[in-house]
């Protein structure tokens, strides 16, 4: 983590308190030529963003709850519905990777990777690069997981449930870029608050 | 440095539901599902006979486990624990409001949107004040 330190004005014997640390560390980035436009623009960016995938997910779910409901209606209800889930230890085969973005600055922001169709027998810290014949293993195991996770409504599914699946990993997808959206915005929305208040004092 | 965010940088953490059936359902099919050991589930279904205790409950949990990246919420839910919501104010797990079948989302009632309007109603008081 990048140290500030406080230079005392000249002639002054006494120690700066804390807090008049903090405010001069936030002086330090507000004074920066173009950073509160830039924070400006970034806010709005992320902003209209998070709109306009929030419209995506809106259509995204509307076409996956329609899918799911034809093929409720060709399976009939009992065939799928929680009931059919049961309490057996089981890992999530989708999951996310959080890293920490711009870690110099004082308020950090999250950032969020979608890891789709992970077998539960990969290792967790594999970085390595794969070979096409590995890739073809990759394929491999999507159709596995994705088949393990229909199997819960029984061996013969239908397509409008296979449909209704693509639909919520897309769904997923959307939602994964909200997040990272609102993270977004909301770090440059401390930081323009952080200017506010000190425009206020 | 005072007031920095943790963010908990992680390979494998989990996305958590609380919402209606079919939404539920939709995402268990994508992959999402996980039972642990003690059998906790990383998703609540929220029905006629749910309880808002029941759902301020899980709301809690999930926001403090740190296996949870993401909670999803269906916003007539959020809207029955709205103060909950609102007061949440962490960088993760992330709080995402999501439509359900029969309510469409609105962005007027979403927490972190009303947290932005905020600022620009405190930008209209400051320009005013110069």
């Amino acid at each position: 983590m990048e140290e500030r330190h406080f230079i005392p004005e000249s002639g002054g014997d006494q120690e700066p308190s804390q807090e008049a640390v903090e405010v001069e560390n936030r002086r330090e980035v507000r004074l920066q030529p173009g950073a509160e436009e830039k924070l400006v623009l970034q806010f709005m960016d992320s902003l209209n963003s998070y709109l306009s995938l929030s419209h995506s997910l809106s259509s995204t779910l509307g076409q996956a709850w329609m899918e799911l409901a034809s093929a409720r209606h060709s399976m009939g209800t009992a065939r799928i519905n929680t009931s059919l889930l049961d309490l057996k230890f089981h890992p999530a085969s989708t999951t996310l990777k959080i890293t920490e973005y711009d870690v110099d600055s004082v308020d950090a922001k999250a950032w969020f990777v979608l890891r789709k169709w992970v077998s539960s027998e990969e290792d967790e810290d594999s970085n390595s690069t794969k070979s096409s014949e590995l890739a073809d293993d990759d394929d491999v195991v999507v159709r596995r997981e994705r088949a393990k996770s229909l199997s819960v409504f029984g061996i013969l599914i239908p397509p409008k449930l296979r449909a209704a699946q693509l639909s919520f990993e897309r769904a997923l997808e959307t939602l994964v870029e909200m997040a990272n959206m609102r993270s977004s915005f909301l770090y440059s929305f401390h930081q323009l608050h952080q200017e506010v208040e000190d425009t206020k004092e | 440095m005072a007031n920095r965010a943790q963010i908990p940088t992680k390979n494998s953490a989990l996305i958590a539901m609380i919402a209606d059936e079919d939404t539920v359902v939709g995402f268990l099919l994508a992959g999402v599902g996980n039972i642990d050991i003690r059998r906790k589930t990383n998703y609540l279904i929220v029905d006629s006979k749910t309880t808002v205790k029941q759902i301020e409950d899980a709301f809690k949990e999930f926001t403090t486990r740190e296996d949870i990246a993401i909670v999803l919420i269906s916003q007539y839910v959020a809207n029955m624990i709205r103060f909950l919501v609102d007061s949440y104010n962490k960088p993760v797990p992330a709080i995402l409001e999501i439509p359900s079948k029969d309510h469409p989302y609105d962005p007027a009632h979403d927490s972190v949107l009303s947290r932005v309007k905020y600022l620009f109603s405190a930008e209209s008081v400051a320009s005013g004040r110069r």
